[in-house]
Parts: structure tokens; C-alpha cells; sequence
């Protein structure tokens, strides 16, 4: 066995990627938009999936969806476990259903809510991505969510490079000083047992090495005004001043209604799906 | 102004402020639930413009007397609080933290805590954006500018490094426009210069704008260097307050309270208060008149054994035998966030022998934690071979290296994966079951001296017991090398002593002992070689000494050699001196006697 830098697949990856993808650090469209007008796009295309069961307009609406996730530039460890949970899901169903002796037609059935399913997730993969923690607080706060939940999002954003880190260093610690298990066993499950373990009971520092930093957080925030701004909506405007809706954000917005609205028009009118709804099983 | 130095000054700096922005009377404060008083009966009252160093034992109160200055006691931690604070004219009792925090900034020991924003923008704006002040873009440009970290203003707080997260700390209390700022221990953190980099820039916001700067400081090279008043603290009031001479030349009463002076006053303290020098290019001034009359002729080497060893060149020392690690060709590099390849090591060739103490030195980013995580194989070169122990570290898992190698992080925190300190010691004897496990246990337990304290959780000791602590970790592993990344930050003088001569017994149990450091004074006095990094490439390899007296190379890596090792090079002495009493014996003794004698007759 010959070990070797992996610049994919490693531990190493997972962290960039997370950190890639938490403060949007690819660009692309949305990134450029404004909050609110993103979390606008997001609801028009995460809600209109739900009022069909029409298969040909399912369809348009999923291809809607990889279209925003190629605009988004949705970063391969994402979309790597979008892809293996909606493979997964089909082929699984797939398998289950030719035991108990289904056919492909069972297949055909359970593609409605796969593309559904599949639809709402690349939306929200597209708008999360493309919101970094700065934009997603102020468009929380600007929706008027608590002041509380507005702060904590960037402050899990803040926490989360710092947080991984800790874990990895933690982690390494475990792997170096635990003895490996003397004989790997089959397909070594002695390995991968133990490296579960560990990853999970390497939690636990953390938990003690953060809870040692909270007290200087909680007295920095009372210093800088926290409580004040709560009390005191002046914060709140300025803060907020900066949102503007664009020409950007109208067009962006727009075209996705027209879009979702063709979806649901341009199979009726040309006839491709039978008219009543459900009639597809028949 | 030739008044003999020991003139018993008032226990207030001043005889009549002109203008206090701080004033304490009689106050006296004890935290909820404790037994007694931290604060007793304190009378302080700081100038307007002043630069005070706050100096005192590990818990004299020097962080809670500050924490009066801005309110947080007594209206976040209310304790039992008696006496008046006054800050800018405002009595803290009647205002609160918030009508405060605009007057007085508090930048945390642990400053990277205080960072709450993702982006340093965000973070710097954060204050006058919640207290609702219009011009809050001014304020934040203006910070930054003032700072000189502009350029960061779009970065991620994670991306930064110490230095840049502590000048953001200051920025975000900065565009507060406070009158006083408040600085807990930068130093701790940070290594010497970029430590010596925030106190210029406190003493530039001091001059130019007048803001009254206020540190708690261990380090009393940096409060020489800087600082125009000291208070000194002990058992939870202020001993005196004096004026930097005067407080320098009362450099018994500092080192009594865990506060040893720079060497720079050491050597110059006996030549009187106007003699006294604060650093070390004007302790050189003052001594130079001191030096021998040029050859010091009949003994034309050191007399000392140690010596002979140090004075060949390193590189062409005959070496022992033994190889216990080596590196061979290596590159290696990390992908960074947006994607491209950093490189870190480039080309590196090393040889590391049985018998050796060596520190590994150079700025951050240089490598150094880079090639020691290489030499305990969690990582594997992108080119080049790794061998440790004779075994190609990437034919054999980390785990299984472990055996051979052990790895001690910065943070001790991170190394305290169970309940106690024993059970963490054993960890790793007891796992691979060594037969002599519990022994072993026991012996690396009294070894470290936390005997009395292995039943407690790490995270509960002070700095310096989990420093020892996590030495105990790696001893208990019996490493044939032992790699130990940055063993002495954050601690303060006497906890760093400590740990150094705990390095320094380690000599018989390891047969090679790697040290990462900024700690050019751990490096003096611990290491036999040094390897200086510089982007991923050595650039030198030679001793402590040959290190110190090539000011070209300690510029080009941008280390700090110790105080002592600066005035020997500033006095031209060779062999370069690197302790205090190493440029004592250099000097004319004739001189000194007769000087030494001074202080005695004035008390």
C-alpha cells in the first residue's frame, strides 16, 4: 500500500468544498442578485412543483432547476450527494419493486415525486449557494425574522470554517493516538468501525474547547451594541440600507415566472400529456 | 533632574492630573458567589493620552480591574461592587455598557473570540451599525485605514492570520472613536513580531490621535519599549503607578511579582535612573563606554565546554551517526479555497540526528507546521520521500507511525480528547497494551509534576500545567521523535521557564526533539541547531548563536533575536552574548563591580 496526496475525495476536499460552497466563493448569477430577490426566486421555483401531477410539466420544472444549479456554479460535493441520493432513491425503489415483482411501470409511477423531490432540491441548492452569510442575514432581517435568528445564521457561518478545523485537528489526534485495530478484518470493517467511532466521540472536545469561548463572545456582543440594536430599530435601517432591487433581480425573477408559467402551458397546449390528471396510470 | 532614582514616589503617577479620563476610588468588587474581594480598595486615575502598561502575577486582578473601565462590571457581571468608576467624566454605576462601549474599547486576550461577522467589513461596521450612527461607512474606512488593513476589508475572518484578526479586534473597537482602548495581553497570542507590530500601532493611535492606550502586559520588554506609565498590580490593587523610568528601576518589586524586566534594564539598571535603558539599541549607547578594551587576549577560546560545540558552523560539524528522520526532495503544497495549488515546501532536503535539539523557525506560511505534520506521516509529500525511523512514512499509516514519531499541537486544548489528564497520558500505552503501561503512566506523570492534578480535566489547568501536560501525552508515547509546534505561546514568563527546562530535561528519553517556535529566547536557550524556513525552502542551518549574529538573516526570515543577543551585536561583542549575564561577563568587570555596587549604597 502506497499512500499519496488525493486532491479529491479527501478530508481536505470536504472542508474547501464546504467552505467553497458556504460563502459562495464560485460567483454566478445569483450571487450577483439581491437577497430578497433570490429567496423570491427560490420560493417561486421550491413551491411550484406541488400544485401538479402532471409528469411532462414535472419534468420542465426539473430542467428549470439544473438550469438554475448551472448558473449557481453548485460545486461538485453538493451536487456529488444530490446526485447519489436521488440515484440512490430510484434505484433502490427500482430494485425493491422488481423483487416484489413490480415492473418498470412501478418505476414510471414513482417518477412524479422523484422529480418533485429533485426539482425543490437543486432550487434550493442553487439560492443557498449563492448566499453568503452576509446576504442571508440581511435578507433575514429584512423579512423581518427575530434579530436573533438573522445573527445566528452568520454566526454559524463565522464558526463553521473554525468549527471544521478544530474537528480535523481533533480528529487526527484520535487516529494517532487510539491503536489501530491489529487485523482490519473483512472488507476491513475492524478500519472502518473504529474510524466511525472515533469521528463521532471526537465531538466531544469541541463541544468543551467551544463552550470555553462563548463567555468572551456573549461579553464582546454586549459591548458592540447587540442588545442595544434590539431595542433600538435605528441599527436595523441602516443596516438594510445597502438592498436594492435591481434591473437584474426583475428580469431574473420575471423570467423564471414565465418560465415555471410555459412549463405548465406548453404541454397542454401541445397535447403531450392526456388531460385529466392522474390519467398517466391508466 | 539628577535626583538619585530611589526618591519614594507617590503611589499615584501623577501629583496633579491635568486632565484624567479615568478616575477609581475606593472601589472594591467581588464576582457572584466567590469568597472574597478580587478588587480591594483600588485608587487609580489614568491621564487623558496616557499609555499605561498594566503588569502584575497570574490573578492580581488586572483583567477585572479593566473590565470596570467599560462597564462590564458591574452591569454584566454584577458582583458586589462598592467605590466609583469615572470614565470620560461618567460615573459607570449610573450609565450602562452600551452608553460606555463608545468610550471605552476592549480588545480580548482571546481576541479571536470577539470576531463575530464572516467578513472583516461586516465585523469593523458591526458596533456603529447596532448603536445606529449614520456615518458608520466613515467610521469603518476610516478604522481600517487607520490601521493600515484596508486592503482586508472583503476577506473572511477565517482567512486571516493572528496579527491581521488582532488588528481587525482593534478596528471594530476603533470605529467606536473611543477615547480609551483597552488592550488584554496581545502578546499571548501572537508571536514577537507581529506583537512588536500592534504595539506600534497602539503607540501611533496614542500620539496622533490621543487616544489613552491601555495594555495588560506580562512581557516587560514591550512595556519598556512602549509604554509611558506602568501600574503594577498585586492581590487585586495597584502596588504603584509610576512613570516607565521609575517604574523600570524599580525592577526588583516587577521581578518579585512575576514580571522579570528586559535584559535591556537589567544591564543598565545599576547605572542609575537617567542611565537606565528601555531597549536595546540605547542600553547599547550606554554600555558601549563599558566594553572591554578590544583583546581580552590570553584566553583565545571559551573557556566553557558547551562553547567548542557551538562555535564550528553547524553544517560542517561532524555529525553523529545516527539518521533518525529525513527528507528528500520534497514538494509539497495545499489547493486553497478558489482552487489553485499553494506551494509550501519546494525542493527540501534534511537530515535530522540522534542527539540533536533542534528548532524549526520562520514566519508564518514559511512551512514549518507543513514538514512536521510530513515527518508524522498525517500527511504524505506530493514528490519527494519522508523517511522516519528508516521507514518511507508512506508505506505505513499514521497510526502505525505513531509508534515512532509523536506530534504535540499548539493547542493543548485540541490534545485533551478524555476526562482527566491521566487517562489521556495513558491513552496510548494502554491502547497498543504495553506491558508496562501503568508504570509508564505514572513515571511520565511525575516526570511533567501533575501528579497531584492527573485526576482533573486539561482544559480545567492553568497555560502552563497544560503545556506539561500534553508533553506528558507525548512522552507517554515514547517517541524516537518528538515534534512540538509552538510549546511556549501564550504562556506567560514564568509558565515559559517552566516548559523550557522541561524541553531541556527531555534530552535522555528522546533521541531527537523538533521544536516549530517564534520564541527567539526558547531558541537561545534550548536548541542546538536551528533550521530557518523561509517560503518552503532552508535557508540557513546553523546554531542559536551563528543565527543571532547574522542580523541579515534574522531580518530576511523576520525574527527577533532576544533582547540580549541585539545589544551584543549593537556592542560588536564576539562570541555574540545571548543572555543577560552572557553580556555582563563581556563587559569590563573593573567597570561593573565598581557600579554593581551603586544601588546597594543608595537603598
Amino acid at each position: 500500500m502506497t499512500r499519496r496526496t488525493h486532491d479529491v475525495l479527501s478530508v481536505e476536499w470536504v472542508r474547501l468544498e464546504l467552505l467553497r460552497t458556504a460563502y459562495s466563493t464560485r460567483g454566478g448569477l445569483f450571487s450577483r442578485m439581491d437577497p430578497r430577490a433570490v429567496l423570491a426566486w427560490y420560493v417561486l421555483l421550491a413551491l411550484a412543483p406541488w400544485f401538479t401531477h402532471d409528469t411532462a410539466v414535472l419534468i420542465g420544472l426539473f430542467v428549470l432547476g439544473a438550469i438554475g444549479v448551472v448558473l449557481a456554479r453548485v460545486g461538485p460535493l453538493v451536487l456529488g450527494l444530490f446526485l447519489v441520493g436521488l440515484l440512490g432513491n430510484v434505484l433502490g425503489l427500482l430494485v425493491a419493486s422488481l423483487f416484489f415483482g413490480g415492473d418498470l411501470g412501478t418505476l414510471a409511477a414513482l417518477a412524479e415525486l422523484n422529480l418533485k423531490l429533485g426539482a425543490v432540491s437543486m432550487a434550493s441548492m442553487a439560492a443557498f449557494v449563492s448566499l453568503d452569510p452576509e446576504k442571508l442575514s440581511d435578507a433575514l432581517l429584512s423579512l423581518r425574522a427575530p434579530e436573533l435568528l438573522a445573527f445566528g445564521v452568520s454566526y454559524g457561518y463565522r464558526m463553521l470554517p473554525i468549527l471544521v478545523d478544530e474537528y480535523v485537528t481533533v480528529f487526527e489526534g484520535q487516529r494517532l493516538r487510539h491503536a489501530p485495530p491489529p487485523r482490519p478484518g473483512i472488507l476491513g470493517w475492524r478500519v472502518i468501525l473504529q474510524w466511525c467511532t472515533l469521528a463521532v466521540t471526537a465531538f466531544s472536545p469541541i463541544m468543551l474547547n467551544v463552550a470555553g469561548t462563548v463567555r468572551t463572545t456573549v461579553e464582546a456582543l454586549e459591548t458592540r451594541g447587540f442588545t442595544y440594536a434590539a431595542a433600538n430599530p435605528q441599527g436595523r435601517r441602516l443596516r438594510l440600507a445597502h438592498l436594492r432591487i435591481t434591473a437584474l433581480d426583475v428580469l431574473v425573477v420575471a423570467a423564471s415566472a414565465l418560465a415555471i408559467a410555459a412549463c405548465y402551458a406548453i404541454p397542454g397546449l401541445l397535447g403531450v400529456s392526456p388531460a385529466p390528471p392522474g390519467g398517466a396510470a391508466g | 533632574m539628577s535626583a538619585p532614582a530611589s526618591l519614594p514616589a507617590a503611589t499615584d503617577a501623577a501629583d496633579g492630573p491635568v486632565d484624567p479620563v479615568i478616575v477609581v476610588r475606593d472601589l472594591s468588587f467581588r464576582y457572584p458567589g466567590a469568597q472574597r474581594d478580587t478588587l480591594r480598595n483600588v485608587d487609580l486615575t489614568i491621564e487623558r493620552g496616557d499609555f499605561v502598561a498594566v503588569v502584575g502575577g497570574n490573578g492580581s486582578a488586572k483583567t477585572t480591574l479593566c473590565k470596570t473601565f467599560n462597564g462590564l462590571i458591574p452591569h454584566y457581571w454584577n458582583g458586589d461592587f462598592a467605590g466609583a468608576v469615572h470614565v470620560d467624566g461618567l460615573d459607570t454605576w449610573e450609565s450602562d455598557v452600551a452608553e460606555l462601549s463608545s468610550r471605552v474599547g476592549y480588545v480580548y486576550q482571546d481576541f479571536t473570540d470577539q470576531l463575530v461577522r464572516p467578513t472583516v467589513r461586516d465585523e469593523v461596521s458591526f458596533g456603529p451599525l447596532n448603536f445606529g450612527h449614520a456615518d458608520h461607512r466613515e467610521r469603518t474606512d476610516e478604522a481600517l485605514e487607520q490601521l493600515g488593513i484596508a486592503h482586508l476589508a472583503q476577506s473572511f475572518v477565517w482567512q486571516l492570520s493572528g496579527g491581521q484578526a488582532h488588528l481587525v479586534a482593534l478596528a471594530s473597537v476603533l470605529a467606536m472613536r473611543p477615547s480609551v482602548i483597552v488592550v488584554d495581553e496581545p502578546v499571548a497570542e501572537l508571536d514577537p513580531a507581529r506583537a512588536r507590530e500592534i504595539y506600534r500601532r497602539l503607540a501611533q493611535l496614542n500620539r496622533e490621535r490621543g487616544i489613552t492606550v491601555i495594555t495588560i502586559e506580562h512581557h516587560a520588554e514591550f512595556v519598556a519599549e512602549f509604554a509611558r506609565s506602568v501600574v503594577l498590580m498585586a492581590e487585586g490593587a495597584p502596588v504603584w503607578h509610576l512613570p516607565v523610568r521609575e517604574a523600570m528601576a524599580r525592577h526588583a518589586d516587577l521581578e518579585a511579582h512575576g514580571v522579570p524586566a528586559p535584559d535591556a534594564v537589567a544591564l543598565t539598571a545599576h547605572l542609575g535612573q537617567e542611565q537606565l535603558a528601555l531597549d536595546a539599541d540605547s542600553a547599547a549607547r550606554v554600555l558601549r563606554p563599558r566594553r572591554r578594551p578590544e583583546p581580552p587576549s590570553p584566553p583565545p577560546s571559551p573557556p566553557r565546554e558547551a562553547e567548542a560545540a557551538d562555535a564550528a558552523p553547524a553544517a560542517h560539524r561532524p555529525r553523529p551517526a545516527e539518521v533518525v528522520a529525513s527528507l528528500r526532495g520534497i514538494h509539497h503544497g495545499y489547493r486553497s479555497v478558489s482552487g489553485g495549488l499553494q506551494v509550501v515546501l519546494e525542493d527540501l532536503d534534511l537530515d535530522l540526528h540522534a542527539g540533536e535539539r533542534i528548532a524549526l523557525v520562520g514566519t508564518n506560511g514559511a512551512g514549518k507546521s507543513t514538514l512536521m505534520k510530513l515527518l508524522t506521516g498525517l500527511m504524505v509529500p506530493r514528490r519527494g520521500t519522508v523517511t522516519v525511523d528508516g521507514i518511507d512514512t508512506r508505506s505505513r499509516s499514521a497510526a502505525r507511525l505513531a509508534d515512532h514519531v509523536s506530534y504535540l499541537y499548539q493547542h493543548p486544548g485540541r490534545m485533551f480528547l478524555r476526562e482527566s489528564v491521566r487517562a489521556d497520558v495513558a491513552l496510548f500505552p494502554t491502547g497498543r497494551r504495553l506491558p508496562d503501561a501503568a508504570e509508564l503512566v505514572e513515571e511520565v506523570l511525575e516526570r511533567v509534576g501533575l501528579q497531584q492534578l492527573a485526576e482533573r480535566d486539561g482544559r480545567s489547568l492553568s497555560g502552563g500545567q497544560q503545556r506539561r501536560a500534553t508533553i506528558g501525552i507525548g512522552l507517554a508515547m515514547r517517541p524516537r521523535l518528538l515534534l512540538l509546534d509552538e510549546p511556549t505561546s501564550s504562556l506567560d514568563i514564568r509558565s515559559r521557564d517552566d516548559v523550557t527546562g522541561m524541553l531541556a530535561s527531555l534530552a535522555g528519553t528522546v533521541r531527537c526533539a523538533v521544536v516549530a517556535t517564534h520564541d527567539m529566547d526558547l531558541v537561545a536557550s534550548w536548541a542546538s541547531r536551528v533550521i530557518v524556513l523561509d517560503r518552503g525552502a532552508v535557508i540557513a542551518d546553523l546554531t542559536p548563536r551563528e543565527l543571532f549574529s547574522r542580523p541579515e538573516l534574522t531580518r530576511r526570515a523576520r525574527l527577533t533575536p532576544p533582547q540580549a543577543a541585539r545589544i551584543g551585536l549593537a556592542l560588536g561583542l564576539d562570541p555574540l552574548p545571548l543572555t543577560a549575564a552572557e553580556v555582563r561577563a563581556a563587559l569590563d568587570p573593573a567597570l561593573d563591580t565598581l557600579l554593581d555596587r551603586v544601588p546597594e549604597e543608595a537603598r
